[in-house]
């Protein structure tokens, strides 16, 4: 019988609004790990894993002896030298913190869209007014030649990439000629092997940079 | 009873009652029923709008306009937030520290500032707690009740706590250090009482499997929530000294000298805001809580156009009249008076009592009617939800968070969920309020 204690789902919806699938994914892996070690993990990954694609993911990457996401900062940087302003859309805390101090002269901006309620003050006081609000009404005021689109995906093949449902909401042929660049970053290490409920697939021809 | 006396009287409690049977159309309610008021006193020519303009306590208002403001600047330094986190992390999210934990914070934070504002700061982070341990009803409908009776007890314990306290320092019936002198440690016997009831009778953990990963999973998403979330300390010390310099300021000087609490708390809040004039504009443009004020507003000239026709007085004469001893009438003031706040809530309630406590203030020291009466409006104001203003906003709040439990069952927080709280809050309050007022008219006046 499983360990983990019942209601475990919505303890997870409830941060992943904040913190992103893939980050919080992390945390609950690292943290049932640390509570009943790889067997815990087996199960959790057993019990969410086909309701969060992600910690199904995460946790295999656990159980293969990976310890953290791989958050590759060069080829972002490389992606975006140049950009004046760059637009996020979805959050995945564990890669912001590391690409926010890296950007001092880039305008960061995170598109106010989710599927659920969340705190976005308190998102935004997590990067101390290096990040600001952007609603889908101003959007034009952050394209320019020297702006840039950023989501993250979670896993892609040559060619589909799964993205948060606020991609599409975004992403148009309009849109994306008044970006410089358009960033798709891969969170996981492997395409997800459970059906991909709460994601979106998108043509990863949209993007200009694929991380 | 006359014709103004009855006439008036009907449009007081009517559209009282009205306001409590259907909330959301409450300041309308009492707005225009405080209009009628002025029309119908004219024409009886009991009082003229003027007259009953100028007896409105605007030194009240300006307390609870300037109050809720220095609240503002402290959210925007996101103090709240932090003591959350702090009192998570404290608590090692364990279900019953929890509700220790955040009573005895929202007590303490309720006595200094708006208990409104610090409720809607603290209570997203409780329900994310909630949400994140997977709790059931039962526990959810205590610790919810339990936190919103320390509110409302915080808020009697400091003369700026809360409105019916407010009154007392603004109409200048009891000094701000006499006040709080008995208050605070009355107030914290009745939270002590109410938590040991709660935890050791109650014992709303009871049924709750005791899960250690679901706390370490609590602790460590709040952390991570908060992980790089400061306090603005260029806003919060400045506003914490003002807020410390008029508390002195408050105790030290007397209201002989002209300095009347309502101007210290002008000048030391108009200080704070001026220490950041672009947030302290904004502030004073947006966040101020005309809500309030219009609905006391409306309540204090209907209030006073009945004390014109008499009929306080009349009120006063009769339970003076009543076959008790004086101290039995006492008691049956504060029971009534605690009863009438549950039905009608605190600001009508206590508005309307203070004119009958004059009375019998000068039978009995001062401080044991007023500070009798504050208890007893804070024991009806924790009788039912609908009683204090942040019941049903508490309700609200929740209802949006979508709670469920482990089996994910809705969770809810309703009116017949806080009610067995509500009942045992009202009899320890309505208690230590009748105990300390004849411990306190014992003395000599």
């Amino acid at each position: 019988m499983s360990q983990l204690p019942k209601g475990l789902d919505l303890a997870f919806s409830v941060a992943m609004g904040e913190l992103g699938f893939c980050s919080t994914a992390w945390l609950f892996v690292r943290e049932v790990a640390l509570y009943g070690g790889e067997d815990l993990v087996r199960s959790l990954r057993d019990e969410l894993g086909r309701t969060y694609a992600v910690i199904d993911a995460v946790a295999a990457d656990w159980l293969a002896g990976h310890r953290a996401p791989v958050i590759s900062i060069d080829p972002f940087i490389s992606a975006s030298q140049g950009l004046r302003k760059l637009l996020v859309v979805g959050i995945e805390a564990d890669f912001l913190d590391a690409i926010v101090p890296l950007l001092p002269h880039t305008e960061i901006g995170l598109l106010r869209h989710s599927l659920i309620e969340l705190d976005w003050d308190r998102v935004t006081a997590n990067y101390q007014q290096r990040v600001s609000l952007v609603d889908m009404a101003s959007i034009a005021e952050w394209a320019g030649n020297r702006s840039g689109l950023l989501t993250f995906l979670y896993g892609h093949n040559a060619h589909v990439a799964h993205v948060r449902a606020a991609w599409l909401r975004l992403i148009g042929q309009d849109i994306q000629t008044q970006f410089r660049s358009i960033i798709g970053w891969n969170v996981l290490r492997t395409p997800l092997f459970m059906y991909p409920r709460w994601f979106v697939e998108t043509s990863v021809q949209d993007f200009s940079e694929l991380l | 009873m006359s014709t103004p006396q009855l006439v008036l009287c009907v449009i007081l409690i009517g559209s009282l009652i009205i306001q409590a049977l259907r909330p959301q159309y409450r300041l309308l309610i009492v707005t225009v029923a405080a209009g009628i008021t002025c029309l119908v006193s004219t024409l009886f020519s009991t009082a003229s709008t003027p007259q009953l303009l100028s007896e409105v306590p605007w030194d009240v208002l300006v307390i609870l306009i300037g109050l809720g403001l220095l609240s503002e600047l402290l959210v925007t330094s996101r103090l709240f937030g932090l003591l959350s986190l702090w009192s998570t992390q404290a608590s090692r999210a364990h279900p019953g520290r929890i509700v220790l934990y955040f009573s005895v914070g929202m007590y303490v934070v309720s006595g200094l500032v708006n208990n409104i504002t610090a409720l809607l700061l603290v209570l997203p982070v409780l329900l994310i707690l909630i949400k994140l341990l997977g709790v059931g009803q039962r526990y959810v409908s205590w610790l919810l009740g339990v936190l919103l009776v320390a509110c409302n007890l915080g808020g009697a314990a400091t003369p700026i706590g809360d409105f019916p306290a407010i009154l007392l320092l603004g109409r200048g019936h009891m000094s701000f250090s006499r006040y709080l002198h008995y208050a605070a440690p009355t107030t914290l016997i009745a939270l002590l009482i109410l938590l040991c009831t709660v935890m050791m009778w109650i014992r709303p953990t009871r049924g709750l499997s005791a899960d250690g990963l679901s706390a370490q999973l609590s602790v460590a998403v709040m952390r991570k929530l908060y992980r790089n979330v400061q306090l603005d300390w260029k806003l919060a010390i400045p506003s914490l000294c003002l807020l410390g310099a008029m508390l002195i300021a408050w105790i030290v000087v007397p209201q002989q000298s002209g300095i009347t609490p309502d101007l210290i708390c002008w000048i030391g809040v108009g200080l704070a805001l001026l220490w950041r004039a672009h947030l302290g504009e904004q502030l004073l443009r947006t966040r101020v809580d005309f809500e309030a004020v219009l609905f006391l507003l409306g309540l204090f000239v209907m209030v006073g156009a009945v004390r014109k026709t008499g009929l306080f007085s009349l009120l006063a004469l009769k339970l003076s009249s009543l076959p008790l001893p004086p101290r039995g009438q006492l008691l049956l003031f504060l029971l009534v008076s605690g009863i009438t706040t549950g039905l009608f809530s605190a600001g009508p309630s206590m508005a309307a009592l203070l004119e009958v406590a004059e009375v019998l203030a000068k039978q009995f020291p001062p401080h044991a009617v007023y500070v009798g009466l504050a208890l007893s409006v804070c024991a009806g104001s924790s009788f039912l939800l609908t009683a204090a203003t942040s019941g049903p906003l508490l309700q609200t709040m929740t209802e949006r968070a979508g709670l469920r439990d482990e089996d994910g069952q809705s969770l809810r927080f309703g009116f017949f969920e806080f009610l067995p709280v509500g009942l045992l809050s009202f009899a320890i309050i309505e208690a230590v309020a009748i105990g300390f007022a004849l411990i306190a008219s014992a003395q000599s006046p």
